[in-house]
């Protein structure tokens, strides 16, 4: 019987040994292609804990702009076409394991290029290591400030990378301050004074809140700040003090995800603290899956809330174009970090095309940094970087190397049960689908 | 068959299969130890080499715990990340003890220092729960540790201000080499080497007189507790010592020899659930087998992120490739489920166990509770309490 154990266990493990990588996988197309070919790595979360969703919408985004720029012939580096490899790597969502990815990029795959990147943690992990070997890199999702801000500024004991002169690394996604500047800027607009936030208690709630609040502070308005616990289903007690409170708060905002930002809106909309004449509700950004919204917030018309990417009424023909093969594959929105993911492949290979090379790090980084490009999010350029390094007095580091327009807006629902496609877009003025800052309920635009 | 039995024989009579295993054994740490030598490997091979030497130690440490000493624990990974953690916190921000009137400054300690006060935390919250929990019989032991991994989770994922949130910590690097292969080199002979030392000290503890009071403490407390042994006092040893290995091993790795930050989704439970699939695969009863189990599983599923098979006879693929891609990378870990299931079926000492016994010779089997336990099956098993009832 152990005979027979040691032969099973040695035949499982041959198999194992059987699946080892024996070679490699290589693209082709219908142009005339130079043998040799650009590899893109694409570091993206595909398995736990990272975020599995994320990961396979911006790795499917990755690939279609490869297909779509090799059906275009590639990218013509001195007259010559050459096809553009993607090469997935599946940073786990880990630090850890981004690192090993991106090694193995540059190591093993030699590639040319990086993109993708869904955690912040693990661009925080990676960008040194992509800035030393050279490779030029456009992050398409992580939010934390230093990962732009790194080229200018030390972070973490590590030295700008932008200190030799060179930095590769730039950022198509919004940094997490331009988020929140975005909800601030337009209730200050409308004159808010008296501000209540609700905040979830973890690392998305709190420091959005604790960032908020210190433009609202600083801004003059008077703010409250509540914590509450992801999964609390009553918010009676909560809600119960605002009410009790001598002042009407001029809005509530609140910053809790999921189900639980929902149930919250709903019970507010209930009790009738928001949305009303005197208080503006600014619920999460979840809301933009309206038919969860409506099944959930019944009562939650005239909400406000914040959107990140360009929203569909917006789309131009390539976003559009986007949109469809998305829905198509996931029956869904294209979200903004798969448009952000199938814009940074162009960007790569435009500044190829323009560097006259696809292995010179620096004159790629140069001409990345004098992209202007119209992607499915709308006009890409680099406002700084080392053609033009000097920010002005009061410009965050974290502009450098940074697309500067990531669209953030917000948006405000006004019939019962209307599809976010139709909400309106109040915020920022250059975005407004009708016409107005803000739709008082009870009222039409 | 026949084939095997002779080459049995063959064995016995001459090298003998003991020497034989140590002779393996030799060769294997001889491989090691010339792998980052070859010159045909890149930096990313010794990367997953490294990452395969930390878990190596997370699951033989924690079949020491469990397959041995019977303490069935879920707070391993937030042990490592206790270490990991306070290593980090103490090296950024420093820490003053008012009342001992020590004043440690981030300036007045090395990372070495950091790693060790990890090292020492880690063991001093494995006192504090060990001392509450482990008069307990096991079953508060997993339930309590679920919760304690979760929690200080939590803690480290909401007090961002200090922890960095899902951001992560960022540790002092414990090794300052500006050229990167030479770098690597070090940390990959450094965390090898603490592999080794641990396995040492893991096999010391499991084959000393300690490991005859785990072992028979696992079998029956009562029956240990009757005969002298003071199994409280053993279980909380044991707990404190495995807590403080994988503390030490979690602040060194951390520290930029396997990766520059940790973040709090390294502490999740899933995680944990790797570590004691890795040990059962290996063999929980066994220190090598899982350690070699946590090695090899590691391996393998990095190998398994992309197979490409080379299609023989000229055979090509619909789309005219002469070669069969098959994206392991999505299915890798579903795969890793399979052998789990099958482990557990038809091979409960993990599928690396028969090939130890087979070298260490039958008598090792005398030591492997479960196959006795299986034996005690065939026959009628042991009086249970519920017979008794």
């Amino acid at each position: 019987m152990k005979r027979i154990s040691l032969f099973i266990s040695i035949l499982a493990l041959l198999a194992l040994t059987a699946l080892l990588p024996t070679g490699a996988v290589y693209a082709d197309g219908h142009c005339e292609f130079a043998e040799d070919s650009i590899k893109i790595g694409g570091l993206v979360p595909l398995s736990a804990p990272g975020t599995v969703a994320g990961g396979v919408a911006m790795s499917w985004a990755i690939n279609r702009a490869a297909d779509d720029i090799n059906a275009a012939c590639g990218v013509a580096i001195d007259g010559v076409n050459y096809a553009i490899e993607i090469v997935i790597g599946d940073s786990e969502g880990s630090p850890e394991r981004g690192q090993a990815v991106v090694e193995r990029f540059i190591l093993e795959d030699e590639v040319d290029a990086v993109t993708g990147v869904y955690h912040s943690a693990v661009g925080l992990a990676t960008m040194g290591m992509l800035d030393e070997n050279r490779i030029p890199t456009v992050f398409s999702e992580p939010w934390n400030d230093n990962v732009s801000a790194n080229g200018i500024m030390e972070y973490d004991g590590r030295p700008p990378r932008n200190a030799d002169g060179v930095d590769h690394v730039f950022r198509v996604s919004p940094a997490s301050s331009m988020v929140g500047s975005v909800v601030v800027d337009w209730l200050l607009d409308l004159g808010v004074g008296n501000v209540v936030i609700i905040a979830e208690n973890t690392d998305y709630g709190q420091p959005a809140a604790a960032d908020e609040l210190a433009r609202f502070e600083a801004a003059g308005a008077t703010v409250t700040q509540i914590n509450v616990e992801l999964g609390t289903e009553d918010f009676v007690p909560i809600l119960s003090r605002i009410q009790a409170s001598a002042e009407t708060p001029d809005v509530v905002r609140v910053i809790v995800t999921g189900e639980t930002s929902f149930n919250l809106t709903q019970q507010m909309a209930e009790l009738g603290i928001a949305p009303t004449e005197d208080t503006i509700c600014v619920t999460n950004q979840v809301a933009f899956q309206s038919e969860q919204y409506w099944q959930n917030v019944p009562d939650g018309n005239y909400c406000a809330f914040n959107r990140v990417g360009i929203i569909p009424s917006l789309f131009s023909d390539t976003a559009v174009e986007l949109n469809e093969a998305y829905f198509e594959e996931f029956e869904d929105i294209v979200p903004s970090y798969a448009m952000a993911s199938y814009d940074a492949v162009w960007i790569i290979a435009d500044g190829m095309a323009r560097a006259g090379s696809m292995s010179d790090g620096a004159a790629i980084v140069a001409a990345i940094e004098t992209t202007d490009l119209d992607l499915s999010q709308g006009r890409y350029y680099f406002e700084y970087g080392n053609h033009n390094p000097d920010l002005p007095e009061g410009t965050p580091a974290f502009m450098w190397h940074q697309w500067p327009d990531p669209v953030v807006t917000m948006m405000q629902y006004f019939e019962q049960g209307q599809s976010s496609l139709d909400a309106a877009v109040i915020f920022p003025v250059v975005y407004q689908t009708h016409g107005s800052s803000y739709i008082a309920p009870g009222t039409s635009p | 068959m026949l084939a095997f039995r002779r080459f049995e024989r063959a064995i016995d009579s001459g090298i003998g299969r003991r020497k034989l295993g140590y002779l393996m054994i030799a060769l294997i740490i001889a491989f090691f130890l010339w792998f980052p030598n070859d010159t045909s490997q890149s930096n990313y091979a010794k990367t997953v080499f490294i990452s395969g030497f930390f878990y190596a130690i997370m699951s033989s440490s924690w079949a020491l715990l469990a397959g041995i000493a019977g303490q069935f624990s879920f707070g391993h990974m937030a042990f490592m990340g206790i270490g990991a953690y306070v290593a980090g916190l103490i090296a950024r921000d420093g820490v003053a003890f008012a009342m001992l009137g020590v004043n440690i400054t981030p300036e007045s300690i090395s990372s070495l220092g950091a790693i060790i006060i990890g090292t020492v935390a880690a063991g001093a919250v494995g006192l504090v729960i060990g001392w509450l929990l482990l008069r307990l019989r096991s079953a508060y032991l997993a339930l309590f540790t679920i919760a304690f991994s979760e929690l200080f989770r939590i803690i480290m994922l909401t007090e961002y201000d200090y922890t960095g949130g899902s951001n992560g910590l960022s540790l002092r690097p414990l090794l300052q080499i500006a050229d990167v292969n030479a770098a690597r080199q070090v940390e990959y002979y450094l965390m090898f080497g603490l592999l080794i030392v641990c396995l040492l000290a893991l096999y010391w503890v499991a084959n000393s007189p300690i490991g005859l009071f785990l072992r028979a403490m696992r079998e029956d407390e009562d029956a240990a507790s009757a005969l002298g042994v003071n199994v409280v006092r053993y279980k909380i040893l044991v707990f404190v010592f495995t807590s403080m290995i994988v503390g030490f091993a979690g602040a060194i790795f951390y520290s930029d020899v396997g990766s520059e930050r940790i973040i709090p989704e390294q502490l999740e439970i899933l995680q944990m659930s790797l570590i004691i699939a890795y040990a059962v695969i290996g063999g929980m009863e066994s220190l090598i087998g899982a350690a070699a189990g946590a090695f090899i599983s590691r391996y393998l599923l990095e190998a398994m992120r992309q197979v490409v098979i080379s299609l023989p006879f000229g055979l090509t693929t619909a789309d005219g490739s002469d070669a069969f891609v098959w994206d392991t990378g999505y299915w890798r870990f579903a795969l890793f489920g399979v052998v789990m299931v099958f482990t557990l079926r038809y091979m409960r000492n993990g599928l690396l166990y028969p090939i130890i016994t087979w070298f260490s010779g039958r008598d090792i089997a005398m030591k492997e509770t479960v196959s006795i336990r299986e034996s005690d099956d065939d026959e009628g098993a042991a009086p249970t309490e519920a017979d008794d009832e």
